[in-house]
């Protein structure tokens, strides 16, 4: 019996000093709620709480760029070079630069200069938005720094250049606060926590970036009930008081996307001081309907300054030309209102290529023939082009590029079929003449009709009055407004067009034209454009195009248009076919200026200014 | 040395036996961590990595006391069998306590202090196994 207490004593040595170990060494959920900005609050545990049950799906979503979306600066989530260069703007300079293991900015401030700390990096996929603290105490508003370090081009480039508004030399343009603006869909389980009278902010949130709880819902009760395994067992997944996107309804499941890839106001608006100190109330599995209201093109404006303020984000018809709208999109598409597409249909959070949330083969065709397979079964009958050629790709016609974000042109998310009078009447793009890019609205319009019948009618004028005998995506190039330009920038250089490079030496003349663009992120499509042309056709332009400055000033701007249409003109009668007449260049390769010009002089005087 | 053989040899085999008891609880212990999500183990994966390989090192080491205990009157030149019981026992001991304790005052990225124990008993070990395989009769 005496032996029995030593043995009793050795098995309990170990639970003891485990529990010893976990009263008394540090906590590891404590430590994480410690970070900067970060409060698990409101029900929210944060992602690493998730991680602890569920490695895979945790490491799944790691991966994404939701994931890295608002990070705090280190060295492995900085991805701007700040070593020490200047960079140049608008005739200033800026210098990133690091101190003491720090990220700082040197900027322009008034007449002299001023030093930065990076506090906050937002954004890791197209670009980077560095913000620096401002005020007293941690929970001070962040704001933005005016350059932003673009991964693609590895530059940093103004804020100015990148977003949609005309040439504005101003650097502190877009010093924008973090706080009620950026931090509502870029992290989770947000609180604002603004002061309005004093516009000071707490600013708290459970997850820097679109962590676990973004989609899935709070996880307070979740993780309380499943700490018991027997509850494990026994549970089915109505009681996980968890939300399981894959098991929503097609309204819910919408929303869960739409919560942020739509721009929307609080329901009802009055609620805005709410948002703005709580946060918004909708929670995955909820509708949007009662939280917020998707803004419309006919949401009237919350600035009285700027009455065009969402206007302007929509083409006529009511379809959105920025990104972030995808939800209004889909939600306008008959695939929608009569089927039973999700954004889960084509997207997928944990798996697939993170650029996009797309698995591989949902990339392209499939993404529509899961559900239209039998179209899939003879393509030309339903295309009337070729089997493998662009036109007969279902997201080139049904979703063509005509959304401008961040410094690109999307997919547009509005599921439809392509019609030359409406959207040439809307003033929009037209998926056949951002193919077909030598070729007119009427042309287009009449093979139409050929295929598909009657319904398909010619358009009869252009909101901007550009001729109708002049192709489409030149008449949209020049005429257009600044997103028809953005758009039409981007679709004279892409790859896929109906006419291969060595017929593209009208649109080549064109883009030289539009690196004298009014808006600095329209002259740096248009560069990008002539860049992929100039690989292709290998003019002798490369050198001249990497010199161009689309943030020069006019007269640089002006002098390497100049010299790139004489490069043009000398050197492209060797590799390009004759253009055609009537696309604003002559046999020679001289490019029509006077009816340019002409097209020019219809641009709308209405400035669009679109940041992000 | 014929009273230090066989009382060496059997301090070995306590060792490995009181190893034994407390290294197995030490694996219920963990499993019963993970059946009821205790958030101070899961979300710390150093704390997790470091108080497995204390149950995993502690169990096997236990295994390796035991056998050396069995094997040794008939097969190791007994005037080496001190030294080695002694070094065996030390590595024996010091490599699961370091662990453990490597996971007791951890920061996000690294083990506590404890984790120099690891090496020093993994030294005793590879000594107390060389001289093992050395004196082999």
């Amino acid at each position: 019996m005496r032996r029995i207490f030593p043995v009793i004593a050795l098995l309990c040595v170990a639970p003891l000093a485990v529990g010893l170990a976990l009263v008394w060494g540090p906590d590891p959920v404590a430590v994480a709620a410690r970070e900067p900005l970060r409060e698990r609050a409101a029900d929210y545990e944060g992602a690493d709480s998730c991680a602890a049950c569920h490695p895979d799906h945790h490491a799944s979503w790691e991966r994404t760029f939701h994931a890295s979306m608002t990070q705090l600066p280190e060295r492995d989530s900085v991805l701007g070079h700040f070593d020490g260069r200047p960079v140049e703007f608008y005739g200033r300079s800026a210098v990133p630069f690091e101190r003491d293991g720090a990220f700082w900015m040197r900027i322009p401030r008034g007449e002299g200069e001023r030093e930065a700390q990076v506090a906050l990096c937002v954004g890791s996929n197209r670009y980077q938005q560095y913000f620096e603290r401002v005020g007293e105490g941690e929970g001070g508003e962040l704001r933005r720094l005016p350059i932003l370090w673009h991964v693609g081009e590895q530059r940093w480039m103004h804020l100015n250049g990148v977003f949609l508004e005309p040439d504005d030399t101003r650097w502190d343009a877009h010093a924008a606060s973090w706080n009620d603006n950026c931090v509502f869909c870029h992290n989770t389980g947000v609180q604002p926590r603004m002061e309005a009278s004093e516009r000071r902010f707490a600013t708290r949130v459970a997850d820097l970036g679109i962590a676990c709880e973004a989609c899935h819902g709070p996880g307070e009760e979740h993780v309380r009930r499943m700490a018991s395994p027997l509850a494990r067992l026994a549970t089915e997944s109505g009681t996980l008081a968890i939300v399981n996107p894959s098991e929503l309804a097609q309204a819910e499941s919408l929303a869960l996307c739409g919560q942020c890839h739509s721009q929307r106001l609080p329901d009802p608006l009055e609620r805005l001081s709410e948002f703005l100190d709580r946060g918004p109330s909708f929670r995955p599995g909820d509708e949007l309907r009662g939280h917020v209201t998707p803004v419309t093109r006919e949401t009237p404006s919350v600035s009285s300054k700027r009455p065009e303020l969402f206007r302007e984000r929509f083409w006529r018809d009511g379809t959105a030309r920025l990104t972030a709208y995808e939800y209004l999109g889909v939600t306008q598409s008959p695939c929608v209102k009569g089927g039973e597409l999700t954004c889960g249909s084509c997207h997928s959070m944990h798996s697939g290529d993170v650029h996009g949330q797309l698995e591989p083969e949902l990339r392209g065709d499939r993404s529509c023939t899961q559900c239209h397979d039998e179209i899939a079964r003879d393509v030309s009958a339903h295309t009337h082009h070729a089997p493998e050629s662009s036109g007969s790709r279902c997201l080139e016609c049904h979703m063509p590029r005509m959304v401008y974000g961040i410094l690109d042109i999307h997919r547009s998310h509005r599921i439809e079929v392509p019609d030359v009078r409406r959207d040439v009447e809307a003033g929009r793009p037209n998926a056949c003449t951002s193919c077909h890019l030598g070729e007119t609205a009427p042309w287009a319009a009449q093979a139409m009709r050929a295929w598909w019948g009657e319904r398909y009618e010619a358009p009869r004028s252009r909101p901007d009055g550009a001729p109708l005998d002049v192709p489409e995506a030149l008449a949209s190039l020049h005429a257009g407004d600044a997103v028809q330009r953005a758009v039409y920038a981007r679709q004279l250089g892409r790859e896929d067009a109906a006419e291969p490079p060595r017929e593209r030496a009208f649109a080549m003349a064109s883009l030289v034209v539009a690196l004298g663009d009014g808006y600095p992120s329209i002259r740096t499509l248009a560069r990008r454009s002539l860049e992929r042309l100039e690989r292709e056709l290998d003019l002798g332009l490369a050198g001249e195009l990497a010199a161009y400055d689309a943030f020069g000033t006019t007269e640089e701007r002006r002098d390497a248009s100049l010299r790139l249409l004489e490069l043009l003109r000398a050197r492209a009668a060797a590799r390009c076919a004759p253009p055609r007449p009537g696309q604003l260049i002559d046999e020679h390769f001289a490019v029509d200026l006077e009816r340019i010009v002409q097209l020019l002089d219809l641009q709308s005087d209405h400035v669009i200014s679109i940041g992000e | 040395m014929n009273d230090t053989h066989p009382t060496s040899v059997a301090k070995a085999l306590r060792t490995g036996w009181i190893l034994l008891a407390t290294s197995l609880p030490l694996g219920l212990v963990l499993e019963a961590l993970h059946a009821f999500k205790v958030r101070g183990f899961l979300e710390s994966a150093v704390r997790r990595e470091m108080w497995r390989l204390a149950h995993a090192h502690g169990t096997l080491l236990a295994l390796l006391l035991i056998g050396f205990a069995a094997v040794a009157e008939r097969h190791l030149a007994s005037e080496r069998h001190a030294s080695i019981a002694r070094d065996l026992r030390l590595g024996a001991v010091l490599m699961p306590v370091g662990f453990f304790l490597g996971g007791v005052l951890n920061r996000e990225g690294d083990p506590s202090l404890g984790i120099v124990l690891v090496p020093l008993g993994a030294l005793f070990l590879v000594s107390a196994l060389v001289r093992a395989a050395l004196a082999t009769r």
